[in-house]
């Protein structure tokens, strides 16, 4: 039972590290329509520059992630204006090649200014180890489950009560309607990217924090692909909870069946769900008035 | 307030859809844009909105001028700002949000104040949609989704609302409501109306001047009683020939139709 109980909480900790990615991928999925491969990649980029800014300058950890915030606004928004801007009105397709390169330069272009040997972050939190129960979590573990707590509350109330959120949720049903509006949709698409970048830097810099800064960081982009598709690439909070489902599925499947299933059973749990509900658990169907 | 000169418009540059277009819209004028499926119409409108480059479409000659300003220059949301609002054909409300969510995306540029007191008022013009108002708009009926598409333009502010065929689709007495509304708020608040129909009886009604559209070309225009006096629109658009009979289209020589508008 503890093993279990164990098993399932590092899950729920690696979930929301997937699940904050994932609700990045879906943030511009659903309002741009482009599915973002250099997702893992602009993290790893974000969690590097943090980890530049801390180690130089010592920051105490709540300034480091205010910077964090600001560093990820600005490379949310660069990435969007030279790369995706240009190729407004290209079909969908090329804007996805576009992301792939993107996302082999800049692992590329991280080895280069940093080298390729791993660091541990040293801005970690002050604490030490957290037991609820049979359960043993590191501080680093809990500021990862209650990080992803804070941004599923947020992400929700953006969508749902801001004017730039509704104005995301608007452009994405309708784009020319959208416009009719009055809505700029550039810059909602680079709204987009920037509200993006944030949320899976924060969850880049709470993954170094928890293991260490490595050049491999843009493999958890990868991994949270599977969370994205089973709640749904459309749905921010879906992807969220799709994280946690695919963290708890990776962790039990390796506790108890075997080393290695770990990284492939979020994909085959992927196969099954897309095989019963093509849009995700949480996705939105067309509607359809009968 | 709105003058479109000369306007011609391509799509994909390879069709035509508008060629030499030129109308215009003065305060507090109801316009009407008459003609048959793929005259144009909605072409224009949307030239008028900037919103012609998401279908790859563009205004290759000519001018648009919202007052004195060249309207080209500006975008989408500038033309909202300068107070021109679209309701697009077909009603496009945002499907999955709820009536209330839609009726405040149309105040997306205007401040809380405003779109609350705004929002009362299109309340007061259509109690249905109050009603309503939680309901996801995908949901609603062909009438209740017309008047929310209005209401939605209407929280914009607009000083000239364009309508695309707003009657399309619905029962006659949801119709005369819409239309009830749009003389209305011309006739008490002085807006300019631009309005797309096919239903030319309807419009000819209650405009001030009309424009008729075939094939991309204004091939008539003038204040709505002589429109609706002209032989050719009473036949063809009202469905009437001289002495008021109807009549069979067998008896009418092809070259005849095709020619109509040339004398």
């Amino acid at each position: 039972m503890d093993l279990f109980l164990n098993l399932v909480a590092s899950g729920l900790v690696i979930g929301s590290i997937y699940g904050l990615i994932a609700i990045s991928f879906a943030i511009i999925f659903k309002t741009t329509g482009v599915l973002n491969f250099a997702q893992g990649e602009v993290m790893m980029l974000i969690a590097y520059l943090s980890w530049s800014l801390g180690t130089s300058l010592a920051l105490p950890f709540v300034a480091l992630i205010v910077a964090s915030i600001v560093i990820s606004v600005a490379v949310g928004v660069l990435v969007e204006r030279i790369f995706i801007r240009p190729m407004i009105g290209q079909p969908v397709f090329a804007l996805v090649m576009v992301t792939i390169g993107l996302a082999v330069t800049l692992r590329s272009l991280t080895v280069l200014i940093w080298g390729p040997d791993a660091e541990p972050y040293a801005a970690s939190i002050a604490g030490g180890i957290v037991e609820i129960g049979p359960v043993v979590l590191f501080s680093e573990q809990v500021f990862a489950l209650a990080l992803f707590a804070v941004v599923m509350v947020l992400v929700f109330a953006f969508f749902r009560y801001t004017r730039i959120g509704n104005a995301m949720r608007a452009t994405a049903m309708d784009e020319t309607c959208a416009l009719l509006m009055g809505v700029d949709v550039r810059r909602i698409s680079s709204m987009a990217w920037a509200v993006s970048a944030v949320v899976s830097g924060l969850a880049g810099v709470s993954f170094a924090i928890m293991f260490s800064r490595a050049p491999d960081l843009w493999f958890q982009g990868l991994r949270s692909f599977p969370a994205a598709i089973l709640g749904g690439l459309d749905s921010p909070i879906g992807s969220g909870f799709g994280g946690l489902i695919i963290g708890v599925i990776g962790d039990l499947s390796e506790g108890y069946i075997g080393q290695g299933l770990k990284e492939i059973s979020g994909f085959v749990v992927i196969i099954i769900v897309l095989m019963l509900r093509p849009y995700g658990l949480f996705g939105e169907k067309e509607l359809e008035r009968v | 307030m709105l003058t479109l000169t000369n306007v011609q418009i391509m799509y994909d540059r390879a069709i035509e859809a508008v060629r030499d277009v030129s109308l215009t819209v003065r305060p507090g004028q109801i316009v009407a844009l008459l003609g048959s499926n793929g005259a144009g119409k909605s072409t224009i409108l949307k030239s008028i909105s900037n919103v012609l480059y998401p279908e790859e479409g563009e205004v290759l000659h000519g001018e648009i001028r919202i007052g004195e300003e060249d309207a080209l220059a500006l975008s989408a949301d500038d033309i909202v700002r300068r107070g021109i609002v679209h309701v697009p054909e077909g009603r496009r409300l945002f499907p999955l949000m709820t009536v209330e969510e839609n009726l405040r995306m149309g105040g997306y540029l205007h401040g809380r104040a405003a779109v609350a007191e705004r929002l009362e008022r299109v309340y007061a013009l259509f109690p249905r949609l109050k009603e309503r108002r939680a309901y996801v708009a995908g949901y609603l009926s062909g009438g209740e989704q017309q008047m929310a598409a209005v209401g939605r333009a209407l929280i914009a502010g607009p000083k000239l609302l364009m309508l695309d065929e707003p009657s399309l689709g619905l029962a006659p007495q949801i119709i005369d409501t819409i239309f009830e509304t749009i003389v209305s708020l011309n006739r008490d608040e002085g807006m300019a109306i631009l309005l797309v129909e096919q239903n030319a009886a309807l419009a000819l009604k209650v405009a001030d001047y009309g424009y008729v559209v075939e094939n991309g070309r204004v091939v008539l225009d003038g204040p709505a009683e002589r429109i609706s006096q002209n032989e050719d629109v009473k036949e063809f658009y009202l469905g009437f020939t001289e002495g008021g009979a109807r009549k069979s289209f067998r008896d009418i020589k092809h070259y005849k139709r095709r020619k109509r508008w040339l004398s």
